[in-house]
């Protein structure tokens, strides 16, 4: 039964609610408004300043600041060889984001999903690089591709295949997918964790129903599961994405943009022009391709997260 | 007939069993080799390599980091900031949420999407301002600068999460409370928190580790020593003692033990936490 249904049936009672009512209206706003206000003081304001000061020519320290326009955009993907291979890197590095730790994680949540003997532990130690700080996770696997003491070099050599051995961080072609392997490494565990959850929302019945039906086990796997984890698969794919456009701390530790600029992505170049060169205006710039790319991405997530 | 299918099965267990093995200590090893270099001579480490076992266990590799790296200052300020930003942040956005779980108001659907865009915001997009902000503040270098951008970073996450918890909690009780003369507050306050303890414990412990390990926005607000937090201390540590192979390792272990050690621990709650709300029970 409900407070109005109640209240019709007693006029004075209604009455007083009315009257009580009145408030109402703004309260939800009070309790919002701390969350409102830091929100768009320390999160909105700033991406808007930021929006702002793409616009000009500026060191990020002087008073002056002069207006350019759409200059700082063009030069992005015109003029800034760099800016377009950290781009380009970034789009390469995402599309392995979609592919690699999302299958991989799919697989051993299949795998875990089934009676296995020690899997929570599995599931542990699979999981525990992801909560580690990106940046002692660059550093550990600086020493796993250390040229003369890391492990991969030394496998290499006591299998044989000395000839393999490389400067894994050192080498124009081989330190963006070295990074990448850190990135693997460590965020197999998020696609992993939430395709568990995804399978167990499963019911038992379908697959039951599905057996009866006499579908095989790929059938099963086929018709049921991969159905049943359309939604995971939004979140996970859309994570990727995201994450995929915001990389910074594994590029910035094991590789500091180089050797050259060869594994620049957008947010360590966005760091260097803002932070080291002083070019405030072309660094906002860039941070707001990163934000419009990954804006647009996110819309069918956030849609998603709002239902 | 049945005994087939249960050796198959057995077949298949075993060799799930088996690839997963192999994949996890391939996933160990490169935990295995940074303590296998942090407790031993530099010495040692070199003459032997990565993959012996160490002659002696130097277990003055972790002081000497401890004490050369500076750990404990920035230990101090991580903790120091944990206890500011994490009540603070989780308050807040249980005060935010709320509203957004149990009533019914104005533009309640596209304040919670304003919220929710906040999770693709890349913290670049917002740094420069900031850096700005915190000098005319004059909190520029302290790890006070940290705490506005850390709880406006969480915000989405936690209020996504808490309004799903809190739409759980049967709005009946909400209702006995009014009627028993509680206001709104009263009833956030003794009805809504209370049931909401599980909740509310594993944002902590998610928020404890991202707040532990952010970097970049802690990289770009802070220069001053005195005011690093462990992150951004272990790449300075990194920096200086580079080629103190068994140093640096200790020192990245000194960093990473307090998460792995909460991890472990509370490893049931973290994941509940991440995947709540996200997909569907």
């Amino acid at each position: 039964m409900t407070v109005s249904s109640l209240a019709e049936g007693r006029p004075a009672f209604a009455r007083a609610r009315r009257r009580r009512r009145i408030p109402v209206a703004w309260i939800p706003y009070l309790f919002l408004a701390p969350a409102l206000i830091w929100y768009a003081a320390f999160l909105v304001y700033p991406m808007l300043q930021s929006l702002y000061i793409s616009f000009f020519d500026w060191d990020g320290l002087s008073p002056t600041m002069t207006f350019v326009g759409l200059k700082n955009y063009v030069t992005i993907f015109v003029e800034d060889e760099i800016a377009r291979l950290a781009l380009w890197n970034n789009i390469l590095w995402t599309l392995g984001a979609l592919v690699l730790p999302t299958a991989i994680g799919l697989m051993l949540a299949l795998a875990l999903n089934r009676r296995v003997p020690g899997s929570t532990l599995f599931r542990t130690i699979f999981y525990s690089p992801a909560v580690l700080p990106l940046v002692a996770v660059g550093l550990i696997w600086a020493w796993v591709y250390n040229p003369n003491f890391g492990v991969v070099n030394t496998t290499l050599k006591s299998i044989g295949l000395r000839s393999w051995a490389a400067g894994w961080l050192s080498s124009y072609e081989l330190a963006l997918p070295a990074t990448f392997v850190t990135f693997v490494w460590s965020h197999v565990g998020f696609p992993m964790i939430f395709y568990l959850a995804g399978l167990q929302a499963i019911s038992k019945e379908y697959y039951e129903a599905a057996t009866i039906d006499g579908a095989n086990a790929f059938q099963r796997f086929r018709h049921v599961t991969l159905p049943g984890l359309t939604e995971t698969h939004v979140i996970v794919l859309s994570l990727a994405v995201i994450n995929g456009f915001k990389v910074f701390d594994l590029v910035y530790t094991m590789t500091y943009g180089g050797p050259g600029r060869s594994t620049q992505v957008l947010g360590t170049w966005m760091y260097f022009q803002t932070f080291q060169y002083y070019h405030a205006g072309y660094g906002s710039a860039l941070a707001w391709v990163i934000a419009a790319i990954v804006l647009v991405i996110a819309i069918p997530y956030i849609r998603r997260m709002s239902r | 007939m049945f005994a087939d299918v249960r050796n198959q099965r057995r077949l298949e267990q075993t060799l799930l069993f088996i690839s997963l093995l192999v994949l996890s200590l391939i996933w160990l090893t490169p935990f295995a080799t940074v303590v296998m270099s942090a407790i031993r001579s530099q010495g040692d480490l070199l003459s032997r390599g990565v993959f012996s076992w160490p002659k002696a266990i130097a277990w003055k590799n972790f002081s000497d980091a401890w004490n050369t790296g500076d750990f404990s200052i920035y230990f101090r300020n991580s903790l120091l900031l944990i206890f500011l930003k994490v009540p603070l942040g989780i308050f807040i956005a249980a005060l935010a949420a709320y509203p957004l779980a149990k009533m019914r108001f104005r533009f309640s659907g596209a304040i919670f999407i304003f919220f929710l865009a906040g999770l693709a915001v890349p913290v670049q997009v917002t740094l420069q301002p900031l850096l700005v902000m915190m000098k005319q503040l004059g909190i520029a270098n302290s790890i006070f600068a940290l705490i506005p951008p850390y709880v406006a970073f969480g915000l989405p996450f936690q209020i996504f999460v808490l309004r799903g918890f809190f739409r759980l909690i049967p709005s009946e009780l909400l209702e006995a409370a009014r009627l028993d003369g509680a206001s709104e507050w009263t009833a956030f306050l003794r009805v809504m928190v209370p049931l909401s303890v599980p909740a509310l414990a594993t944002l902590c412990i998610i928020d404890v580790l991202n707040t532990w390990n952010e970097f970049l926005i802690a990289l770009v607000l802070i220069s001053a020593k005195e005011s690093r937090t462990v992150p951004v201390g272990l790449l300075q540590f990194q920096g200086e003692y580079s080629s103190q192979y068994t140093l640096l390792m200790a020192g990245i272990l000194i960093s990473i033990i307090p998460v792995i050690v909460i991890f472990i621990f509370l490893q049931r709650y973290f994941v509940a936490g991440l995947t709540s709300g996200a997909v569907k029970g």
